[in-house]
């Protein structure tokens, strides 16, 4: 894809001061919202409003800001976890409010930040719920979907839990496992709101890795919310980083995190290092 | 033979889970057959065991095209019939098969709104339906003494119209678990005090003993038509919630789990709720509020196959009858020759075993 295909159907984008320098992306868009306002019944102001947001295609693209930034929310509006009060949400061009609510979930996932995980269940049984959208009303299980199960099973690396009853599991290897149901699902497109947060270095290592590998290996768009910047910046293609429900930069990590972002939008006074990978030191919280 | 090794595996795994649904269901029916032989054996007109045995499996009976015209239509028993037969059968039978309807019918509500509302503490009368069939009972009784015969009518349109409250007081742009439970609460202590307060504008002793009877739950002087009253909602309601277990099992997941893999949660949890209504007002219809089965049954068949519902929900089916029929042998003869509702006796032994829980668990956050 040419460059100047994707700034003129970008006009939106570049027009906005969101995104000043005009990024050099392959990528096509994948998700496309515009002048989106979300908000929660019984708040009056919204807790998103912003005016345009790109997810590209075939990239990793991670939410930042601190909290109550609208990270969340704006996650859920794009899986239509919310409804937004005004503004569009298109997914390969089309708007999210026209898809069936199977065939919406055939064509992007969401892994969200809770989840219950019954008992007396085990991992196969769970990861096997992922293939829900893909069933008729009385529907069992498929040869397909028994060959999508094996393939989540395995890119998530937890073929040794498959038969254990995910009640007895740590909390990593749930998170693991509600991954891997996601994956099951067979999504072009998936979403994440904070995956790795309350897990061990360990496991936020294999989440992010997992991810990873699903983004190489098979072309996912993924769209993940991280608590984390450092992480953030290591490892997305692409950051959006929110203040108070508005994106106030776009772009490449090294672009959107500098020290003028930590302190605008973090309150944070930090030295920001780009060597082999970004480095954030924070100094101490401004008033 | 990696994977075959491993599909043995799973094999052998399935069933452990399928064998302790196997041997529930099969103590259950065990349970249920002798409860139903000592029920329509005893009595104040006690038949002996070999006699009843006789009557039970008579083919001139049980092939009798009069016989099943008079359970199924309501016409007179032919007579026929010896007197031992004709007490098995129009008297003492009737309440067997209505314990084991309304034995399937709480039962599987119990299991419905403990998905529905994931909380697995939660029974059939969570959103409102005993408040609103007690209170129709209540009001039935003060207002027109005379017409006892619209009393189930009364008790089960009472219990919808709670739900609908229930519901829509509930309703924000869309419902969730917490917001149900807590508008369920609001109505139940709402219609209970007005119900408490009707009591006392009933004039005779055995007008309260009748209301008593149907706060409670009872299942004296039950007939076949109160059978045929009861067949055809079960019969409606518990193969779609069989063939519905998969769903529920998604709606145990959570809501935005169960949103993000394309349930219209909304649709799923009003249909199912509305679905587990209808089975608790069947039950309420044809004996009253009885307690403590929906929420026990469930619990007790989760702690023996795991929260599977396709499990779950069959276990329930089996599990139900036979705790009603054998409460309702205790309610019947253990006092003879007075009575007690049903209702008191599940309570007696529903509490217990939320006890023997209890110190299994060490404590109820576990659950």
């Amino acid at each position: 894809m040419s460059h100047t295909d994707t700034t003129t159907e970008t006009t939106d984008r570049t027009e906005t001061a969101d995104d000043p320098r005009g990024h050099d992306s392959d990528s096509e868009q994948k998700i496309h919202a515009t002048d989106l306002r979300v908000g929660y019944p019984g708040l009056e102001e919204p807790v998103v409003d912003t005016e345009t947001l790109v997810v590209p295609e075939g990239e990793v693209t991670a939410l930042v800001g601190p909290n109550g930034s609208g990270k969340s929310t704006l996650l859920k509006a794009l899986a239509r976890h919310l409804d937004a009060e005004t503004g569009d949400v298109l997914i390969d061009g089309r708007e999210i409010a026209e898809f069936g609510s199977k065939e919406f979930a055939r064509e992007l996932g969401m892994l969200s930040q809770h989840g219950a995980t019954p008992d007396g269940i085990t991992v196969e049984e769970l990861v096997g719920h992922g293939r829900y959208p893909y069933k008729g009303f009385l529907e069992g299980q498929t040869e397909d979907d028994r060959e999508a199960i094996e393939r989540a099973i395995s890119l998530s690396g937890i073929e040794h839990l498959r038969e254990k009853d995910v009640s007895s599991l740590s909390g990593g290897q749930r998170q693991l496992v509600r991954i891997a149901m996601a994956l099951a699902q067979e999504t072009d497109t998936l979403l994440l709101d904070e995956p790795t947060t309350y897990l061990d270095l360990r496991h936020q290592l294999q989440v992010m890795e997992v991810i990873r590998t699903l983004n190489e290996e098979r072309g996912v768009t993924v769209c993940i919310v991280l608590h984390d910047l450092t992480q953030a910046a290591r490892f997305a293609d692409y950051l959006v980083a929110l203040r108070d429900g508005d994106i106030y930069d776009w772009g490449r990590p090294e672009d959107v995190v500098t020290e003028a972002l930590l302190a605008e939008v973090f309150g944070v006074e930090a030295v920001v290092e780009y060597g082999a990978e970004p480095r954030i030191v924070p100094k101490r919280a401004l008033e | 033979m990696d994977v075959s090794s491993r599909s043995v595996k799973a094999y052998a795994r399935l069933d452990s889970r399928d064998r302790r649904l196997a041997s529930l269901v099969v103590g259950s029916v065990v349970v249920a057959f002798v409860a139903a032989f000592v029920q329509v054996s005893q009595g104040s007109y006690p038949t002996p065991f070999g006699t009843t045995f006789d009557v039970l499996t008579d083919p001139r009976i049980l092939f009798d095209a009069d016989v099943w015209a008079a359970i199924l239509t309501g016409s007179d028993f032919p007579d026929r019939l010896s007197r031992s037969a004709v007490i098995v059968w129009s008297l003492r039978m009737p309440r067997v098969f209505i314990a084991a309807l309304v034995g399937v019918n709480l039962s599987i509500s119990g299991a419905v709104f403990q998905a529905v509302t994931r909380n697995e503490l939660a029974s059939p009368y969570i959103l409102g339906v005993s408040g609103g069939a007690g209170l129709a009972v209540l009001v039935t009784l003060v207002f027109f003494a005379g017409a006892s015969y619209v009393l189930p009518f009364a008790a089960a349109i009472g219990g919808l119209v709670a739900f609908a409250i229930v519901y829509a007081i509930a309703w924000q742009g869309g419902t969730n678990p917490v917001r149900l439970v807590l508008a369920g609460v609001v109505v139940a202590t709402v219609f209970q005090s007005l119900q408490t307060g009707l009591f006392y504008f009933l004039d005779s002793t055995a007008v309260v003993k009748t209301a008593i009877a149907w706060t409670t739950g009872s299942l004296t002087g039950v007939g076949w038509s109160q059978f045929r009253l009861a067949i055809v909602p079960t019969l409606l309601v518990v193969p779609i919630l069989l063939l519905a277990s998969r769903h529920l099992n998604v709606l145990l997941l959570g809501e935005e789990t169960a949103r993000s893999l394309g349930m219209p949660v909304e649709y799923v949890r009003f249909g199912l709720s509305a679905l587990a209504i209808l089975a608790a007002a069947t039950a309420v219809a044809v004996a009253g509020l009885v307690g403590f089965v929906g929420l026990v049954v469930p619990h007790a068949v989760r702690t023996a196959v795991g929260s599977d519902y396709r499990r779950l929900v069959l276990g329930s089916l089996f599990l139900g009858p036979a705790l009603v029929l054998v409460a309702d042998v205790v309610a019947r003869l253990a006092l003879m020759p007075i009575q007690i509702p049903v209702g008191i006796v599940t309570g007696v032994i529903g509490g217990p075993y939320f006890l023997y829980l209890m110190r299994r668990h060490g404590d109820f956050s576990e659950f």
